[in-house]
């Protein structure tokens, strides 16, 4: 008996050509909710997984955004606190400053209506022994004005700008004042140096420790009567008494200084 | 039956990539033709119309499509890759990225072919082609990745080079 066998080829052929026709025929009457619904049931527990693994995905890649965002919201709030620290320390040197000033103004109220209320810029009180002041001659100082420091007198003006001022603390070398102890009448000359003195006096003069030393104004710069410091241990050298000198005003401290009009002997 | 399974695992691919929650572009990929790709190194032309047959029957039925043109088009373009991977004798990544772009446009064309001829509004046009194809030779490309991965890190010269690492 034979039997008739196709060949794979042809056999393609044909059932892709009565595909075709079913196909048309699908097409002319559509239908087929039975395969739909079949369809639909199967695949839905994959699409679940497939949302379950989407899911996750997003939930990720959320979660590295929102890492991102936090670690950039972190570095902007430091550098914020640094900057508020920053801020903080300045206005803490402002109020110490204006502090230091209101003080100074209530120190000597009959000096600070003709004076200058000026700030501290600079320093060399090792080497130099000047402190350099923001106000100059557009705002009144003027050559050789004393300054004077909450706790006594600083110094003179040596050097002036329009907006600057350069003054000679009583610790130079070269500075000298004239100057009485409280309490012993003669006059004498306080001189600088890395130990201000007191020289000048008559022989044998007796002064005791912890003395104020005040401004005469004989020298024709410093008013009369300001503070310059305290007297230490004194000594004689020959038949003269040199009297040690405690500065009163620290420069290491000052932050606001007075600047007084001058006491006459310099030009504007 | 590896190519059973190789089937049956590309079919729920297939289904899943559809989720919501994956990204807009993978539902295009089609996985089960790389199944007929793989077909074209066991079989001849004939055979790999024959699977590319059925891969287009099913792509049509969860497609939800009408039944017939998808399998047209996967019949041919089973013919087709099956003969340029012979006739150029392709092998490695090379088989893999040009079988899966082949089959795919091959497969699209014959789709849209066939649904115009039938007078049918078809469900894509050129840029969902084009996805199709782009994304299906991206999966390809994948599929060389691996199979080069796993060739070289199973093949002969790396153990023998362990074994003497060893020594």
């Amino acid at each position: 008996m034979v039997r008739p066998r196709l060949r794979p080829d042809l056999a393609l052929v044909l059932v892709c050509a009565g595909l075709y026709v079913g196909a048309a025929a699908q097409a002319r009457m559509p239908g087929g909710t039975a395969l739909s619904l079949a369809v639909t049931t199967i695949s839905a527990p994959l699409v679940a997984l497939g949302n379950l693994a989407g899911e996750a995905w997003e939930d990720l890649w959320q979660g590295r955004r929102d890492l991102r965002a936090t670690l950039a919201e972190l570095e902007r709030v430091r550098a914020e606190a640094g900057e508020l620290r920053r801020s903080n320390h300045l206005l803490s040197a402002e109020l110490a400053a204006l502090r230091q000033g209101s003080r100074l103004l209530a120190a000597y109220p009959a000096l600070a209506e003709h004076a200058t209320l000026a700030r501290v810029v600079a320093r060399d009180i090792v080497r130099a022994h000047t402190i350099l002041l923001d106000r100059g001659r557009a705002d009144g100082v003027r050559l050789d004005s004393p300054v004077l420091a909450e706790s006594g007198l600083l110094g003179r003006v040596e050097r002036v700008q329009e907006h600057a001022a350069r003054v000679q603390l009583l610790s130079h070398p070269a500075a000298a004042a004239a100057a009485r102890v409280v309490g012993v009448p003669p006059e004498g000359l306080l001189v600088g140096g890395d130990q201000p003195r007191l020289t000048g006096l008559p022989p044998y003069t007796q002064v005791a420790v912890d003395l104020p030393v005040v401004s005469t104004g004989s020298e024709g710069i410093y008013p009369a009567g300001l503070l310059f410091g305290t007297t230490l241990q004194s000594k004689l050298e020959g038949i003269f008494t040199i009297v040690p000198v405690r500065l009163a005003a620290q420069p290491a401290e000052v932050m606001v200084v007075l600047v007084l009009p001058p006491a006459g002997r310099s030009a504007p | 039956m590896k190519l059973a399974a190789a089937f049956v695992v590309a079919l729920l691919l297939q289904l899943g990539l559809t989720a919501s929650h994956l990204w807009w572009v993978l539902p295009a990929c089609q996985p089960l033709l790389l199944v007929v790709v793989a077909t074209a190194r066991r079989m001849g032309p004939t055979g790999v119309a024959w699977s590319g047959l059925a891969a287009g029957l099913i792509t049509d039925v969860i497609g939800e499509r009408i039944i017939g043109p998808g399998g047209i088009a996967g019949a041919i373009a089973g013919a087709v890759v099956a003969a340029v991977v012979r006739r150029f004798e392709m092998e490695g990544p090379l088989f893999w990225i040009v079988g899966s772009l082949l089959a795919a446009a091959c497969s699209e064309t014959a789709w849209i072919a066939a649904v115009a001829a039938l007078g049918v509004r078809p469900d894509h046009a050129w840029r969902g082609a084009l996805a199709t194809v782009a994304m299906t030779a991206a999966a390809g490309l994948v599929v060389a990745t691996v199979e080069r991965s796993w060739r070289a890190w199973h093949s002969p010269a790396r153990r023998r080079r362990r074994v003497l690492r060893r020594l």
